[in-house]
């Protein structure tokens, strides 16, 4: 019994966050009897992906301020204020918090014609769907599970998401959400394909499909541009962002497949777009910006330590991704659904195979690596 | 036919587009315009002659009941006071604050105002009586701002200062007021029916029968020249004269 907790808890400490800055704290701290314990068991570099970044605590900050970010920044940019009311002087900055509040306690209304079970399961299980893929994100050296398949296991994921809003249309059983629902569907085919083949194109390139050892290599976004606007495309498709916004179009089909649903259910739901939004970009940043790899800042960095720092740039490059990808919907309109399976049929499926030849010709031709 | 289609692009054409909107949207997520009036912190600034509340003077009216007549939707009706005079009063229910009363007021006793946010409980309060109409009605005023638009080659700017715009308009009096009088232009026409005795409010006609012949008399110091008579004299033998 002793020998297992000793394998154990060595396991635990050998892979510890090295946080030079708090070091002599963390020391005294672990002397410390159960409270030791714990934080040496969160600070262990698995569970701190899980808990802290980029996993959970990372996804609940975003999500609470990030929907502020995408509104205050469109209002900017469209002449607009954005949300204010909410403690002006922060400019509105806890709004969503106030929304949660009032989804949380919203009753949730299961209409006469659903599918009651499947109606009130999908809401929950999309959400779970969504956090799944960031088992495999890595910020930095920092990932919960290390596989040589992390971006392969990530992609598979990340294809799940349509699934559970097909279930969710299907199960409200209303004419919006039916609608809501084909349009995803028909849209799902038209990125998911060329989606994928930019991902291959980066994974042939780069030689590997373990996302710490892509962060030594140079950045895919210079090494092969195609790739990345494909992909930057296929993340907009996939989140159902403005131009793409097809399947959940307010005007004309009130928010598709999640018309039906109200209360905690609906904040999930709205809330979930973020969360795709956020593990894409994380994808993205790890794919083509070199994931947590940063120039050393002199006074910072030696402080931080590099398994921090690490995190720092990745969430700095992921935020700019995040930004970018939410800006799109104050620049375009809205495609058509013709014109938006015409898209994902034709420019992006040719755009990502000229990706994939453009990585086979440097990776053969010897230019790269 | 003439057909619509989608003009023409090459390629370098639609990437140099897109990247133009593209720019816009970063100058604008830099240094952004807005269109937004905050409205009960700031107010936008309205020209003088706007169309607002409609305020009363009693001493400057002159009983002409211009206002009820000229009003195309019936919003004013005149309703006698206890000097025995007659004055307006406007039920906003109706109002289309086309300020017709305003501009046909001869006295100069209607006067526009620039308040545009007075809120009623129900339809009964927005019959604003003439006592209610002498002062401006109470608003809150919670605006800190004051804003203009501006108008410069391209874009549309919203100019904000810090200052309070005053909602009254102090409005110059007309040069020179024209006193009117009024006049009988045909005497023995009149058929001494009396109309416009009853009819003038500030008793400047009088009747008297001298000979067994029935006289009327005008009298030009009294008479304020707001024409009841003459629109009601049935022979229309009256007529407005200057004094």
């Amino acid at each position: 019994m002793e020998e297992v907790i000793n394998e154990l808890m060595g396991t635990i400490m050998s892979n510890q966050l090295n946080i030079p800055a708090l070091q002599p704290v963390l020391d005294s701290v672990s002397q410390l009897p159960v409270v030791g314990l714990l934080i040496s068991f969160i600070l262990w570099k698995p569970v701190f992906a899980l808990l802290i970044c980029p996993g959970l605590s990372t996804v609940g900050i975003l999500l609470l301020f990030f929907p502020w970010v995408e509104r205050k920044l469109c209002g900017r940019i469209q002449w607009r204020v954005g949300p204010r009311e909410i403690v002006p002087w922060l400019g509105g900055l806890i709004q969503l918090l106030a929304d949660t509040l009032r989804f949380l306690f919203q009753e949730v209304i299961v209409h006469k014609d659903a599918h009651r079970p499947y109606f009130l399961q999908f809401a929950f299980l999309s959400f779970i769907a969504a956090l799944l893929p960031l088992l495999f994100l890595n910020a930095g050296n920092v990932i919960a599970i290390e596989t040589p398949y992390a971006i392969q296991a990530m992609l598979a994921l990340v294809c799940l998401f349509p699934f559970f809003i097909l279930g969710l249309g299907w199960a409200s059983n209303s004419r919006f959400a039916y609608i809501g629902t084909v349009r995803e569907a028909f849209m799902y085919f038209a990125y998911e394909i060329s989606f994928i083949i930019a991902v291959i194109a980066m994974v042939v390139l780069y030689g590997t499909s373990n996302p710490l050892e892509m962060a030594d290599k140079p950045w895919g976004l210079i090494l092969n541009p195609i790739a990345a606007f494909t992909f930057f495309v296929g993340a907009a498709m996939a989140t159902s962002r403005m131009p793409f916004e097809i399947a959940e179009a307010d005007q004309e089909v009130a928010a598709g497949p999640h018309v039906e649903y109200s209360g905690i259910a609906f904040g999930l739901i709205y809330v979930m777009c973020y969360e795709k939004a956020y593990i894409l970009a994380g994808l993205m940043t790890v794919l083509f910006l070199g994931g947590g790899s940063g120039p050393d800042i002199p006074g910072i960095t030696p402080l931080l330590g590099n398994d921090l720092m690490g995190i720092v740039w990745f969430l700095i490059k992921t935020i700019i991704v995040l930004t970018t990808l939410f800006v799109l919907r104050t620049i375009y309109p809205r495609y058509r659904l013709d014109q938006g399976l015409n898209i994902g049929w034709g420019a992006m499926i040719t755009l990502s195979l000229i990706a994939l030849a453009l990585s086979i010709v440097l990776v053969q031709g010897g230019i790269v690596l | 036919m003439k057909k619509v289609t989608v003009p023409e692009q090459s390629t370098v054409e639609k990437a140099v587009r897109h990247a133009a909107a593209i720019g816009v949207a970063v100058k604008e997520s830099v240094y952004p315009l807005t269109a937004t009036v905050q409205y009960p912190r700031q107010r936008k600034k309205m020209p003088d002659n706007f169309r607002g509340y409609i305020l009363f003077d009693p001493e400057k009216c002159i009983n002409c009941w211009e206002c009820a007549f000229i009003c195309p939707a019936n919003a004013i009706r005149m309703k006698e006071a206890p000097n025995k005079k007659y004055y307006p009063t406007i039920d906003y229910g109706r109002c289309i604050f086309c300020h017709f009363c305003i501009d046909s007021c001869s006295g100069g006793a209607l006067r526009a105002t620039k308040i545009h946010d007075v809120a009623y409980k129900d339809m009964d309060e927005m019959l604003t009586l003439t006592e209610e109409m002498i002062e401006p009605p109470e608003i809150i005023r919670e605006d800190k701002k004051l804003v203009e638009y501006q108008i410069d080659e391209k874009d549309l700017r919203l100019k904000k200062t810090r200052e309070e715009d005053n909602l009254i308009v102090e409005k110059a009096p007309p040069p020179v007021e024209i006193q009117m009088v009024s006049q009988c232009i045909d005497r023995a026409s009149c058929i001494g029916c009396h109309v416009c005795e009853h009819v003038c409010e500030s008793g400047a006609i009088s009747s008297s029968i001298a000979n067994g012949v029935m006289r009327m008399k005008i009298d030009t110091d009294t008479c304020t020249g707001c024409g009841l008579c003459v629109k009601e004299c049935s022979m229309q033998i009256l007529t407005l004269v200057r004094k």
